[in-house]
């Protein structure tokens, strides 16, 4: 492995030397160590993680290479691989694709691509870290004309709950093609698709029908439909239509998914609930269920004369499994900001969530970034969630306080306090971390952690995983060039 | 351990040189394709990207518009990148134009234009300049970050 790696960096020296001028390299590298454990690991220890990107660009043709390491004191969980490489072609009007590349198609009902920006997934049972993303390793080309656009795919998909050390063939089970057209004439869309899966339990086919487009400057939609040819009780309907008057912009959606979660889980139907920064909001989201689910969400904003904005939002969620589950959350939001530039944020949500036995669960916070000079300001957060599970009321609090420096520094102390019974089975458990992020410049920034870590559920760019406790100190050195 | 000290050498040993930024089409929230090159500025294009779950882009908003307003006649053209996926992309055209965003809003739900520029966070807000090289690049938002935004405007759109 030593070998190739100093090969392709040679290699890569010798492109960058010898081209200068006419091509382009380009590239990121993110580095994280860790000292500390989890709760169930019986000592410290240390870990680093590296992720390096490295891109070549030479008029239309872009070649990019991603390499990651993780390495512990625990031989099975370390690895030096490979995980992405691509040579890709684009044009005006053809883009190919070669190696791994992201693809979404429609709503993400057939297939969805992502990368969650400096997430680094470790999951429980492998106890090994990774660059959270799904991507797809084979050949894809796209047609892109005027008013047309047809897309066909080849390749794998990543099943990313498999770390980079385990086999490719584990990693990539399913295999896929599919071809995606569409026409748009006067400013509608109607999409076509269709997608073959293949794995170790035979052969699927699905299709897909969309048609989106604007009504008015202030009226537009989407729809889709997609279904499993040769299984006439699995199929996903989505679909939404937008609002906008002046201040006020209004999102409604549906949804209506049955056996719907395709091969090892490469695509991701849309979810219908908000996905919540506020950290206990976030953590107490509800996780869509493809096997079955419908349900509706609205989302009114309205900005005020003053730029001051309320969000209301209110989802309805209903999973017919072995009896129903309904969810339903209703929240709000106000923003503003007062004559001396102080920033507020209040929040309130109330929800009923029968999938995980809580009930009556309230939850409330306030943001405010008090401006104490030109450059810099002070952060006070504070959440409180309240519920009940099985008779038992359960309280969780978060209380932030922060410093930040243009976005230079930013400093922040996080307290969170619980006696969930999962949790704790004494009256309170609390957790104290701490966070700097230093902005180096342009191209580098560091981030030191140091405290303990709540875990739990997280959601970011709409897809949802597990954070795993933890007790430790964390520096991470991103850069990029 | 070893291989990584190797990816770090190799890093010290790259010549290092500004991005530059391809062509790309995305369709807007009135479900109309808008190309960089029809979009980008004599001078130099601000490009925001950001999305409807991130708290610090709704807020860095209302200064980029107000940034917008003082440039736009200045040669310099102002573009908003939305990177909502497929959960959140519904919300991107309204809360854009509740927030009245006075530049073009383009819709990157296929991260294409995010995975090209290999950003990792969000807002990531980029100035690029008449030759298409990416001369200033900014994550995350704070009060006060507008008048650094300013700042780098007025020193690239003078530069030669």
């Amino acid at each position: 492995m030593k070998n190739r790696i100093i090969s392709f960096a040679v290699l890569m020296l010798f492109l960058c030397c010898t081209t200068r001028g006419f091509a382009q390299f380009y590239g990121s590298n993110l580095l994280e160590t860790q000292y500390g454990k989890l709760p169930s690991d019986a000592i410290n220890f240390g870990t680093a993680y590296d992720r390096a990107l490295l891109g070549y660009t030479y008029n239309r043709f872009t070649a990019g290479v991603t390499l990651e390491q993780y390495y512990t004191r625990y031989e099975e969980r370390n690895y030096t691989k490979i995980t992405q490489y691509s040579l890709k072609y684009n044009s005006d009007i053809l883009d190919v694709s070669l190696g791994n590349f992201n693809e979404t198609i429609g709503r993400g009902i057939l297939l969805r691509s992502f990368e969650i920006p400096g997430a680094i997934l470790e999951d429980q049972g492998y106890r090994s870290r990774n660059y959270f993303f799904r991507d797809v390793q084979g050949i894809s080309a796209k047609l892109k004309l005027k008013d047309f656009t047809t897309k066909v795919i080849w390749g794998k998909p990543l099943n990313n709950v498999f770390p980079p050390n385990q086999d490719n063939s584990v990693r990539r089970i399913d295999e896929i093609k599919a071809i995606y057209s569409d026409y748009t004439f006067k400013k509608q869309t109607l999409g076509a698709s269709f997608l073959s899966l293949n794995n170790d339990k035979g052969n699927s086919n699905y299709t897909m029908l969309s048609l989106s487009g604007v009504i008015s400057p202030k009226i537009n939609y989407y729809t889709e439909i997609a279904n499993d040819i040769d299984n006439a009780s699995s199929h996903a309907y989505y679909g939404n239509i937008n609002f906008t008057f002046a201040n006020i912009g209004i999102t409604a959606e549906v949804k209506d998914y049955n056996n719907f979660l395709l091969g090892s889980g490469f695509n991701e139907v849309p979810a219908l609930i908000k996905e919540h920064s506020y950290r206990l909001l976030n953590r107490s989201t509800h996780v869509v269920q493809p096997i079955n689910e419908s349900g509706y969400q609205i989302e009114a904003y309205y900005t005020f004369p003053d730029a001051s904005v309320l969000t209301v939002n209110n989802a309805i969620s209903k999973n017919a499994l072995n009896k129903d589950f309904i969810f339903q959350e209703y929240f709000a939001e106000y923003s503003f900001s007062t004559a001396s530039h102080h920033d507020f944020k209040l929040f309130v949500d109330y929800a009923e969530d029968p999938f995980k036995d809580q009930s009556n669960r309230i939850s409330s916070g306030i943001y405010v970034d008090w401006k104490t000079s030109e450059k810099s300001s002070l952060r006070t957060e504070y959440e409180f969630q309240h519920f009940n599970r099985g008779g038992i009321n359960v309280q969780n609090q978060v209380l932030t306080l922060g410093y930040a420096f243009k976005s230079k520094w930013i400093f922040s102390l996080v307290s969170e306090l619980s006696n969930d019974p999962f949790l704790t089975d004494k009256t309170w458990k609390t957790w104290f971390g701490s966070n700097l992020k230093y902005q180096i410049n342009n191209e580098n920034s560091l981030q030191l952690f140091a405290g303990q870590r709540r875990g739990g559920p997280a959601c970011n760019a709409g897809i949802c995983y597990e954070v795993l406790d933890y007790k430790g100190v964390e520096l991470r050195w991103t850069t990029r060039f | 351990m070893k291989s990584i000290y190797l990816v770090f050498l190799f890093f010290i040993g790259i010549q290092l040189q500004a991005q530059s930024i391809k062509n790309f089409s995305l369709k807007d929230t009135q479900n109309s394709t808008k190309s960089f090159d029809e979009l980008k500025g004599e001078k130099l294009t601000v490009i925001d990207f950001w999305a409807t779950w991130c708290k610090p882009c709704l807020k860095s908003i209302p200064a980029i518009n107000t940034i917008y307003e003082q440039y736009k006649d200045k040669g310099v053209s102002f573009i908003s990148i939305n990177c909502d996926g497929p959960r959140s992309i519904a919300k991107a055209g309204p809360m854009s134009q509740s927030l009245k965003i006075q530049y073009p809003v383009l819709l990157d739900i296929d991260s294409t234009v995010k995975t090209q520029l290999n950003l990792s966070a969000f807002p990531t807000l980029i100035i690029v300049n008449a030759k298409g090289k990416i001369v200033w690049f900014h994550e995350g938002f704070i009060s006060g970050d507008e008048k650094e935004i300013i700042a780098q405007i007025e020193k690239y759109s003078n530069e030669k």
